[in-house]
């Protein structure tokens, strides 16, 4: 399949107040590449992610998104509901009747907790059905910010290698990180 | 219809949010007529002004918490990057939350209503003012809510208490018209036209408060 351009940033800046988070920013994406976005604390990364996403607007500047899908995105909230089993939550994320859900209870080991309350659960198991967002999207665009926080050597290399698939097949992701990954990505730096 | 089932789910599990407002409503029905002579005349005079500011509250009180939690866990952003129209969500939230706890209270509004009238046929005129009015109200609170999302649920509830004060007038006025025998479909009709433009006002105007509020 030929690479498409998918994401288009033309301009883009920021600023809380009268101080400039980012100005001018410029890149664009093709299909089946990857951005990864870097940069310290407070420089705008999750910013940049939400104006991405549509959530926040930009001072100015013009995104465009090549996708009619929902776009697939992992935020440092895992959206998932203390009161309610992960049975429960699951429904809630309609994914209950996805024919790969059974494989990635499996992968991630969350079968023996499925009768459970997700408060009951640590903040790494909890980001791991967070995380089945990620592997039953159905989406071209897929946006997550520091997806590996909180997740076990195992799952961070099962996520590298899901991401690295996703990209073959075609789809597009942004993504903020502080711990390395192996995936082949070009490189946005914020300062 | 999948979104309807899933929103009942959520609050179905939340025994607190909609029992909890029941229970004030039944509680502050029963504590009436102890805090008055156990004169049946005497008890009629207070009962419906008793009756439409419990019903209120209890409303008030079910939306404390309508969109809160979904703006903590991070389920509004997931929610807003769908494709899915967000005002449709929000307009079966308010549905979820009537049906739960609007309709119940109605229909305890009528069996309270009947014990303390002993009249059957103004006690089933009850039934649609209570329901029509449960209905307003949780839309009112849900605009208060929205705009005081990240403040405190008792500052929307004040922001929007004089919206809900014309409907308390029109509930009083639409008993004693239905007492005297004068204008009571007349006054159901002005309620059910105050809902028909609250009900599609209210989902829009929350979702660019919630939108504005995740910005």
């Amino acid at each position: 399949m030929d690479n498409i351009t998918s994401v288009i940033a033309e301009n883009i800046s920021y600023k809380v107040n009268d101080n400039k988070l980012f100005h001018n920013l410029s890149f664009s994406l093709n299909t089946g590449e990857s951005l990864h976005i870097k940069g310290p604390n407070g420089s705008g990364k999750s910013t940049l992610l939400r104006i991405i996403l549509g959530i926040t607007n930009p001072t100015k500047g013009l995104i465009t998104i090549n996708s009619t899908k929902d776009k697939c995105y992992l935020g440092h909230k895992n959206a998932l509901k203390n009161y309610l089993s992960l049975d429960d939550n699951i429904l809630l994320m309609e994914f209950d009747n996805h024919p790969c859900l059974k494989k990635y209870i499996e992968i991630l080991d969350l079968k023996r907790y499925l009768d459970v309350n997700v408060a009951n659960l640590s903040y790494g198991q909890q980001k791991k059905l967070g995380l089945l967002r990620l592997f039953l999207n159905s989406s071209d665009l897929i946006i997550l910010d520091e997806p590996f926080v909180g997740l076990d050597k195992e799952t961070q290399i099962i996520l590298t290698d899901f991401l690295t698939d996703q990209l073959k097949e075609n789809k597009t992701l942004i993504y903020t990180s502080h711990i390395e990954c192996d995936i082949d990505s070009k490189t946005l730096l914020l300062k | 219809m999948n979104e309807l089932k899933l929103e009942y789910l959520k609050l179905k599990k939340k025994t607190r949010s909609w029992l909890g407002p029941i229970l004030v409503f039944w509680l502050i029905m029963l504590a009436f007529p102890l805090t008055v002579e156990f004169m049946q005349d005497k008890l009629e005079i207070g009962f419906f002004s008793v009756l439409w500011i419990a019903i209120l509250i209890s409303m008030m009180l079910a939306t404390e918490d309508i969109f809160i939690e979904d703006y903590n866990d991070g389920s509004l952003e997931q929610t807003i990057i769908k494709n899915t129209s967000f005002q449709f969500l929000i307009s079966i939230r308010i549905v979820v939350y009537w049906l739960m706890i609007g309709v119940p209270i109605s229909i305890l509004s009528f069996i309270f209503s009947l014990g303390t009238s002993e009249d059957l046929l103004l006690s089933i005129s009850v039934i649609p003012l209570s329901i029509i009015s449960s209905y307003i109200f949780l839309n009112l609170f849900a605009l208060g809510s929205a705009l005081s999302l990240n403040k405190g649920s008792l500052l929307g509830a004040l922001i929007t208490m004089p919206l809900a004060l014309p409907v308390l007038i029109v509930l009083g006025k639409s008993i004693i018209a239905f007492q005297l025998g004068i204008n009571y479909l007349e006054f159901i009709l002005l309620l059910l036209g105050c809902l028909s433009i609250i009900i599609i006002a209210v989902p829009i105007i929350v979702s660019f408060i919630i939108k504005a509020h995740l910005e």
